[in-house]
């Protein structure tokens, strides 16, 4: 078994594995893959609630992963926002000295949420600049409020 | 409708998310599609050797104590029960039912045809270098009990 605190280095090999066999191009299909199939628990928070299911999928992950972040929903505006001020994630591979992070992890979360919100109607745009930091912010909009 | 707003530190919460053990199981059954059941054994080894080469480092040092102390940490902190038998030369580990094969089936989760692999290939690349090697001589698909043994090569 893996434990469940073990599973960001392995997921990080994963990308690497899966670029030295078949380039950015491979991974991209993989992270395609598991919004598919491993997402199906946002899409159905969002279908039934809306924008709130942004809320009520990332309080539940957030929470469990221990992360520090201000999250903020503002449903009237149909805005939905995460200041990731310390990423449990990218921290856990910036603390395991004895490997190397895969170059783009960070990439993963932008391309996994973005292709389940937009198909929804909902623009998503990250900012990973301060990935390395282990920061990063995301910010969820209902096209159909904004527009 | 009023704004919401949750500040949460790393402090206010333990790091424990289970769903991890799903996205692990799309990875292996992506890489059995994909690539084939060998792709799944090289992944595995490759990410086994290198993120477990400080435990690989304690077996070597220590002998099968380090082991023992690693498998007895991994399935008590998700709450498995398992029971060690252990001398100087063997290690059999009987695990009741498995931590991430059980929050998979109780959450819904696809659990991946060639999932034993992280428990089988996983050992084997801990124990390679060392003077153990590891066996997987009892595996239940469903829930995950296993019967794991781990011997001194030149026993």
């Amino acid at each position: 078994m893996i434990a469940c605190t073990d599973f960001i280095p392995a997921y990080s090999e994963l990308f690497k594995y899966l670029h030295a066999r078949g380039g950015e191009d491979a991974v991209l299909d993989f992270w395609n893959y598991l919004s598919d199939n491993f997402l199906g628990n946002l899409k159905e928070l969002v279908e039934r609630n809306g924008i709130l299911g942004c809320w009520l999928y990332w309080s539940h992950t957030l929470n469990e992963e221990a992360a520090d972040f201000t999250m903020e929903l503002d449903e009237d505006a149909g805005v939905f926002r995460i200041d990731m001020h310390k990423c449990p994630s990218m921290t856990r591979l910036l603390e395991t000295r004895h490997m190397e992070p895969y170059p783009d992890y960070c990439g993963h979360c932008d391309v996994l949420y973005r292709r389940v919100l937009e198909r929804l109607g909902y623009s998503c745009e990250t900012d990973l600049s301060r990935c390395k930091e282990a920061r990063c912010n995301m910010v969820v909009i209902d096209r159909r409020r904004s527009s | 409708m009023e704004k919401r707003i949750m500040r949460r530190t790393a402090a206010d919460n333990a790091y424990r998310h289970p769903d991890f053990h799903g996205a692990l199981s799309n990875g292996i059954e992506y890489l059995d599609r994909t690539y084939g059941p060998e792709a799944v054994r090289e992944y595995l080894w490759q990410f086994s050797s290198a993120f477990y080469a400080p435990l690989k480092k304690k077996i070597a040092e220590r002998g099968l104590d380090a082991l023992r102390e690693y498998l007895e940490d991994l399935y008590g902190s998700e709450g498995g029960r398992i029971h060690v038998r252990a001398t100087d030369d063997e290690l059999r580990v009987e695990v009741e039912s498995s931590p991430d094969v059980m929050h998979m089936r109780n959450t819904g989760y696809h659990v991946a045809r060639l999932f034993r692999e992280v428990t089988s290939t996983v050992n084997e690349a801990i124990c390679a270098g060392t003077p153990f090697r590891a066996e997987l001589l009892e595996y239940d698909e469903q829930t995950g009990r296993s019967v794991q043994r781990f011997t001194r090569r030149d026993a």
